[in-house]
């Protein structure tokens, strides 16, 4: 295992288990106490499922109207004014839950390889938002009205629309346990879950396995 | 209240129903291997479609979002997406729902949410969408519908909030409530509303973590209940006030209570679908 991983496996054992933690041997880190919290666990899953129909249903309809599907006869401007600030809005709510989601089982997320394509499409979503206001938009003025934009409009739109939808998917299959450390699984998956380094170890396609040392070495 | 589950109504179905999951198309569903997930993920879509299209409709109704156009014109661009909406769940739902049969069969959880998919359609069919139609105008079909659907929307609420194990779910209704008002408010009412509400959150803090032990649950239980009817009663307050204010909208009162409910029966559907596996 190379210094870095060791690094963040370390890291991620002290924000699971150890962070928060006091002095009596039967305490509970943060991260343990809000897994096993009797409700604020369940309300934080829920409200990130339920705020995603405001964020992703604002976006999906800003995204309609640069593709020229919806809202024709409205100048562009007129819906992303009125729609994005809900669209931001909703978005401080899905991110505040999701990080109280990953704050609950980190170690878990990390080696779960739909979790990890999740961040990959999450930040290509915000670096296409990046590429629509800094280059796309700065033309906007001479389109603004069209009932179809531009081809550059169009294009940044769909990318919109097939990320932020890959992006559910993903989230989605996270709790399924189709690919997990420790089960018989394609060495792609091993290697994108840093399955090598986790508690349950790697097994490939052929059945060998392969466990981790650092896991053995905690008391 | 302990359960009202479709066990407790109908009680000679439940041979039938533990045989969905074996016969098509339950079978179908959970045959495959990502073949479960890919259903849910198609719910969670079309839920994401009725939820955003209707709320952008029901919000220009209270006067917030698109209000540079009509209702009518925010309404003739959202109709189709909300067909697409309304007909994926109705047909993911009951894919799932049939290789899940067991499991939903003794869910007081999906009996409240079936009781919103009812109501929310009809509140989004039979009301929000032809009173957005006619420019905030209540005609007496909408009237009709509203009686209706109202009525199923606030039985499920009742249920929701006094079932055992899913009680709780409610305030992801009391917090869709408290978020609408937000963008529905304006200036000093707005910030008062905010203030009061973020005084309620500190208070019931501090109430739950520092006058009484978080894990003294004999009494947390009452004082998280009155905490709850706080909220409830300053957002009804605040909400109130909300639909007698007007500051040049379509419609009048009856119109704005319209669109809330067309946009919190939906909130309670997801809300309750998500406490099926919570429950």
């Amino acid at each position: 295992m190379n210094g870095l991983q060791a690094s963040i496996n370390a890291f991620l054992n002290w924000l699971e288990h150890v962070f928060g933690k006091g002095p009596s041997p039967d305490g509970q880190s943060f991260s343990e106490a809000l897994l096993g919290s009797l409700n604020f666990w369940s309300l934080l899953e829920g409200t990130h499922l339920i705020v995603l129909m405001l964020f992703a249903g604002t976006i999906m309809v800003v995204d309609l109207r640069l593709l020229g599907v919806t809202f024709r006869k409205t100048r562009v401007s007129v819906i992303s004014d009125a729609v994005l600030p809900l669209t931001v809005y909703s978005f401080i709510f899905v991110v505040i839950s999701g990080t109280g989601l990953l704050f609950a089982k980190p170690i878990f997320y990390y080696h779960t390889v739909w979790f990890l394509a999740k961040m990959l499409f999450l930040a290509l979503a915000l670096l296409n938002i990046v590429v629509f206001h800094g280059r796309v938009q700065a033309t906007q003025g001479s389109w603004d009205a069209d009932e179809t934009p531009p081809r550059a409009a169009r294009m940044s739109a769909a990318a919109s629309l097939i990320l932020w939808t890959l992006v559910i998917i993903c989230g989605r299959f996270i709790p399924y346990d189709v690919y997990q450390c420790g089960k018989a699984q394609p060495d792609f998956i091993n290697w994108v879950q840093q399955c090598k380094t986790s508690e349950k170890g790697e097994e490939n396609m052929a059945g060998q396995r392969f466990d981790s040392q650092m896991w053995k070495e905690q008391p | 209240m302990s359960s009202m589950n479709l066990e407790h109504f109908f009680p000679q179905a439940k041979a039938w129903v533990d045989t969905l999951g074996d016969i098509p198309p339950g079978s179908w569903v959970k045959g495959p291997k990502f073949g479960y997930a890919s259903w849910e993920v198609g719910h969670i879509i079309s839920l994401i479609i009725i939820g955003g299209t209707t709320i952008l409709m029901n919000l220009r109704l209270l006067g917030a979002g698109v209000t540079q156009e009509k209702p009518a014109e925010v309404y003739r661009n959202l109709r189709v997406l909300q067909n697409i909406g309304v007909i994926g769940i109705v047909v993911t739902g009951l894919l799932i729902g049939a290789a899940n049969a067991t499991k939903l069969y003794d869910s007081s959880a999906f009996t409240v949410k079936m009781m919103a998919l009812l109501a929310g359609i009809i509140l989004t069919y039979g009301v929000s969408r032809p009173v957005a139609a006619a420019n905030g105008a209540v005609g007496l079909m909408p009237k009709i519908w509203f009686a209706i659907g109202g009525a199923i929307f606030l039985t499920g609420l009742w249920m929701f909030t006094t079932t055992d194990l899913i009680d709780v779910g409610v305030y992801h209704v009391i917090t869709a409530a408290a978020l609408i008002l937000i963008p529905v408010t304006r200036g000093r009412l707005r910030w008062g509303y905010i203030a009061g509400m973020a005084a309620l959150i500190v208070a019931q803090f501090v109430h739950t973590h520092f006058v009484i032990k978080p894990d003294d649950y004999d009494h947390l239980n009452p004082v998280n209940k009155t905490y709850t009817a706080l909220y409830a009663v300053w957002i009804v307050g605040t909400g109130l006030i909300t639909l007698f204010r007007n500051r040049g909208e379509e419609g009048g009162p009856l119109t704005k209570l319209m669109a809330y409910f067309g946009i919190l029966v939906w909130v309670l559907g997801a809300a309750a679908g998500r406490w099926i596996a919570f429950q």
